[in-house]
């Protein structure tokens, strides 16, 4: 038990780190919903009924799709871009989808390869770009999400305002509905910019996403 | 996780009864038609039932004043969240959802392009 734990410390730190700032953004959420509906003389409401609100639901996955984004973008576009100095780039000889000796697939799959790395056609495909598809499929849900639980919300708030509530297609062009995607896009790419560049002239000693402490500024993807 | 936000968002915006606010607004401008002001005022929220009248009036008397009258057959509802817009063929009629029903925050409501709509009675 002991030593699984210590195995998948990395994923349960974050998944309890996860959880508890979930929670305190429900609690924090209610509070600050119920401090506005004191000013639109409203009641106040309950955590449940505040965690299974249109406003906490757009807010989650506001957040969501963003990051989901970030790493589709991240993990697609570092097989072609490179970044000469950074742990987080491939050498830039290396650009592209690898030969199969490199992935180890098909003929070169090794015996405790997965199942659908030995195997050809479309299931080598798809888990070949397994991680990719996954990360843009849960960023289009994400952002579905955000659509859907965005409107709900921003209709809610116009009927107070005593305006008319939109549409849907409205609302995916509104901008209430692109400054709440854009704010969250560009604090993502500002953090992997970081990463990328910062990671070139500064380290991290023990960390594998950065390179080793003495190593030159101009070595690529050396992860220590 | 991410269908259940996905449900919970479908369930918070769309599948939702707009009978109960639509059954609320109908049964205001009855009072009103009526010339039951105090009933029709029993509908109104508490915050707008308290702004409308002036100094040394009722709520009665304030809408007795504002002679709103009959408002004719309901055309649509919606619904979203806590909050209801209902339309009659002669007014439009903002609602909120209380823990003792839904009650009228803005009645006599005219249209005004994209802005707030002008309303004789508002919260």
């Amino acid at each position: 038990m002991k030593q699984k734990i210590k195995e998948n410390g990395l994923s349960l730190a974050f998944l309890v780190m996860f959880l508890l700032t979930l929670a305190g953004q429900a609690i924090a959420g209610t509070a600050l919903f119920n401090d506005q509906q004191l000013v639109n003389g409203g009641e106040p409401v309950s955590l449940l009924k505040y965690v299974t609100s249109s406003d906490f639901a757009v807010d989650v996955a506001e957040n969501w799709q963003s990051e989901y984004l970030q790493f589709f973008l991240f993990i697609t576009m570092t097989i072609w871009l490179v970044q000469k100095g950074s742990p987080e780039s491939k050498k830039p000889e290396e650009a592209g989808t690898g030969s199969d000796e490199e992935q180890l697939v098909g003929p070169y799959a090794r015996p405790d390869s997965p199942a659908w790395a030995k195997v050809g056609g479309i299931r080598l495909s798809l888990y070949s770009n397994s991680l990719g598809l996954v990360m843009g499929l849960v960023f289009v849900l994400s952002w579905l999400a955000q659509s859907v639980a965005g409107v709900a919300s921003y209709n809610s708030e116009r009927l107070l305002d005593l305006r008319d509530p939109v549409s849907w297609g409205t609302y995916v062009t509104s901008p209430e509905f692109w400054n709440r995607s854009l704010q969250n896009w560009q604090s993502e790419l500002l953090a992997v910019l970081s990463m990328v560049a910062l990671s070139i002239y500064l380290r991290q000693r023990g960390s594998p996403e950065s390179k080793p402490v003495g190593a030159p500024h101009a070595w690529t993807g050396v992860e220590g | 996780m991410l269908l259940a936000v996905l449900s919970t968002a479908l369930i918070a915006g769309c599948a939702v009864d707009a009978t109960a606010p639509a059954r609320t607004a109908e049964r205001f401008h009855a009072a009103l038609a009526a010339h039951q002001e105090d009933a029709a005022c029993a509908l109104l929220s508490q915050q707008t039932a308290e702004k409308l009248p002036d100094p040394g009036q009722t709520c009665a008397d304030a809408l007795r004043e504002l002679k709103l009258g009959a408002a004719g057959p309901i055309t649509s509802a919606r619904v979203w969240g806590d909050d209801a817009q209902v339309r009659l063929a002669g007014d439009t009629v903002f609602l909120h959802r209380y823990s003792g029903g839904w009650r009228v925050t803005a009645a006599s409501c005219r249209p005004r392009g994209d802005r707030p709509y002008d309303c004789g009675v508002e919260n």
